[in-house]
């Protein structure tokens, strides 16, 4: 059990820069999750707490002791690797067993050993599979037993690398509830890396979203999830996509030059009268209405994903999409009008091209920024 | 309108996918593939022939004779001994602890050599590993002379310590590269888990790296022995009575004494192939490559 402070982690391969500057803060028992696509930085990040990559410049401590030069097997940290990395040679109990006949986790006898080997087996349901070898197991069972060495053995730090990518989705869902309920996840500093939204949001104490080498916003679920720093980490979360919308300010309200769109200035962003700006409108956020709205656009699709009905609408030349549960029957063609509550608009800068990432227009997440680092 | 239809009933000429067809030019191929087969695999029959003949058919071309295995006896009885005045015996035992030394100092050198190599990317390591591989270019016979002259000067002539370093010059070359390949090929992961379980790294090596390129370890192992047991140039110059390895005792048959035992020397040749052929035949269940398999996600 113990905080880690990463400051300034610096790393690159060759000409690539995987980490350019991550710092952050990650109190004792916090569950932090990276979150970001692949090749961001999250894999290096986590090798380079766990000593496994020679960093180029920064710190990194945990439980207050400067451990940057610490040899891996010092710093009493246990990772679940990406890959499994389960060892091929031996046996799911052998491979279980590894971690505390090091005798650099505490001793342990060869009843303690069992016993602990049979408590973790038991709760990730796998302790019928201890004789086998890792090639005789499924993708989802290594990546159990993985999981299971990392739990086996207490550690100051568990380190685990998209330990449920590889699931199918059902699987997924169900493991990611059981984490949250293991015990020892629950006492032990954790650093989970993912690129999956949902795990992020479900699991996390904390986010810090990553992108190019650099954490771009740190910040509970619900921040992240209310106040994304930019259009970037809202574009990150959330399946399908938040609809990203050119407007003008215009009177305390930003409008669309034909009218069809038309949303209050949210209270809290710094914007000016005339100001081109970007508005992030979440699907799920936008409710088709039969009265007033803020928004009117023809339907160009409409797709039946079991529950809900997704809509693509063309609004002043722009298409975004839209979750609707079908109550109002729109049809493809129809001319639908739409509204969002005032507090489901975000801000963004404009852009100079349609794919770059502005910053989000708004004081209360620069105040969220700074407190995070 | 059913008859504006036209059914084209032309059989089909062509090959469907995956089929075959018993072609004259595979047919021919087979052929030619036997021939060469007989080609390349008479000069073992017409060896093993002659290590049949008796003295007074050695030098005869057909292939009807009496055979005998005496010649084999011969060659392993001090009567042998006498006519070449080497102990074929006894070179055989030096030629299988020479090799065998040279094996065990490249492996011992070597295994760790190559897991540096295949895990390491260093200033000049590239330069290091192609010098190594560059003793392999040069051709036995240039260096053959210096050598014999420190050789002298240093008291290693013919003497097991020096056969066993001078034919490590051949066999190291083969594991560090071979081993190199396979240590390249381990995904780094599985050490680096092993680093977290709390081993060292050379623990690490030894309990993670080293089982899982075992294999690898084994073809290594023997292709040098086998290059070790044939090197002939070495031997020949370096080495006499004392550390003469097999390859040298063989030829002392076809005499020097004036009379040329072939059949002998077929016999002797025969008898020598036999040490690499058991190795290869008892670890050849360690050649199947595919441990790793399973481990790492593909």
């Amino acid at each position: 059990m113990a905080n880690i402070s990463v400051k300034d982690l610096k790393k690159t391969f060759g000409k690539t820069v995987a980490v350019n500057g991550v710092s952050v803060d990650i109190a004792d028992g916090e569950f932090f999750v990276i979150l970001g696509p692949s090749g961001a930085g999250k894999t290096t990040t986590l090798k380079s707490i766990a000593g496994l990559v020679d960093i180029d410049a920064g710190t990194v401590s945990i439980g207050g002791t400067d451990m940057t030069m610490v040899e891996p097997y010092h710093r009493n940290v246990a990772m679940a690797f990406e890959s499994y990395a389960l060892y091929p040679q031996k046996t799911v109990s052998d491979n279980l067993a590894s971690p505390l006949k090091s005798g650099r986790t505490g001793k342990y006898t060869q009843a303690q050993q069992t016993e602990r080997i049979d408590q973790v087996t038991k709760t990730l349901g796998i302790n019928h599979l201890l004789k086998r070898f890792p090639r005789e197991l499924s993708n989802g069972q290594r990546q159990r037993v993985a999981l299971g060495r990392v739990l086996v053995r207490p550690a100051d730090v568990y380190l685990l690398d998209e330990p449920l990518s590889h699931l199918d989705a059902k699987l997924r869902a169900q493991m990611r509830a059981e984490l949250k309920q293991l015990g020892a996840m629950s006492n032990t500093t954790t650093i989970y890396v993912t690129h999956d939204y949902q795990e992020a949001l479900a699991l996390g104490d904390r986010i810090g979203v990553m992108r190019a080498g650099t954490l771009v916003q740190i910040g509970t679920p619900d921040e992240i999830w209310r106040t994304p720093a930019d259009t970037f980490v809202a574009k990150a979360l959330g399946q399908p996509e938040i609809n990203v919308l050119d407007g003008v300010v215009d009177d305390g309200r930003i409008k669309l030059a034909d009218g069809s769109l038309d949303v209050a200035v949210p209270a809290d962003a710094k914007v000016a009268r005339g100001d081109r700006v970007r508005v992030g409108l979440r699907p799920s956020d936008i409710h088709v209405t039969s009265g007033e709205g803020s928004l009117r656009g023809r339907v160009l699709l409409a797709e039946r994903l079991g529950r809900n009905i997704e809509l693509t609408v063309d609004v002043g030349g722009a298409q975004m999409i839209v979750l609707t549960s079908g109550r109002h029957g729109v049809g493809e063609g129809d001319d639908v009008t739409m509204k969002i509550a005032d507090s489901d608009v975000h801000v963004f800068a404009a852009g100079s091209e349609p794919g770059d990432d502005t910053e989000r227009l708004t004081q209360q997440s620069d105040k969220s920024l700074e407190a995070a680092q | 309108m059913a008859a504006s239809f036209k059914r084209i009933a032309v059989r089909r000429s062509e090959l469907l996918p995956g089929q075959k067809r018993l072609s004259l030019g595979s047919v021919a191929a087979d052929i030619g593939l036997v021939f060469w087969f007989v080609f390349s695999l008479f000069p073992i029959f017409w060896m093993l022939m002659l290590a049949l003949k008796n003295a007074e058919e050695q030098t005869t071309t057909y292939f009807s004779f009496s055979p005998t295995w005496s010649n084999f006896a011969t060659v392993l009885s001090d009567k042998g001994t006498q006519m070449t005045s080497v102990d074929f015996k006894a070179s055989l035992l030096t030629s299988l602890l020479n090799c065998g030394g040279a094996v065990i100092v490249s492996l011992v050198i070597g295994i760790p050599a190559a897991y540096a190599a295949g895990r390491w990317q260093y200033k000049g390591s590239n330069d290091l590993m192609f010098q190594m591989l560059s003793f392999r270019f040069a051709p036995e016979l240039m260096v053959i002379v210096p050598l014999f002259v420190i050789y002298n000067q240093i008291g290693l002539f013919d003497t097991k310590v020096g056969m066993i370093w001078v034919l490590q010059l051949v066999t190291m070359p083969l594991v560090v590269w071979i081993l190199r390949s396979y240590f390249q090929d381990l995904p780094e992961d599985l050490e680096q888990a092993a680093l977290l379980d709390g081993y060292t790294r050379t623990r690490a090596f030894v309990m993670v790296a080293l089982p899982i390129v075992r294999p690898g370890i084994a073809a290594a192992a023997l292709l040098a022995f086998i290059f070790a047991w044939n090197n002939y140039v070495f031997p020949l110059i370096l080495a006499d009575s004392n550390a003469g390895t097999v390859t040298v005792a063989i030829t002392k048959f076809l005499g020097g004494g004036g009379q040329a035992y072939y059949n002998l020397t077929a016999a002797a040749a025969l008898i020598a192939a036999l040490p690499p052929l058991i190795l290869a035949l008892t670890i050849q269940r360690y050649l199947v490559r595919g441990l790793s398999f399973g481990a790492v996600k593909a």
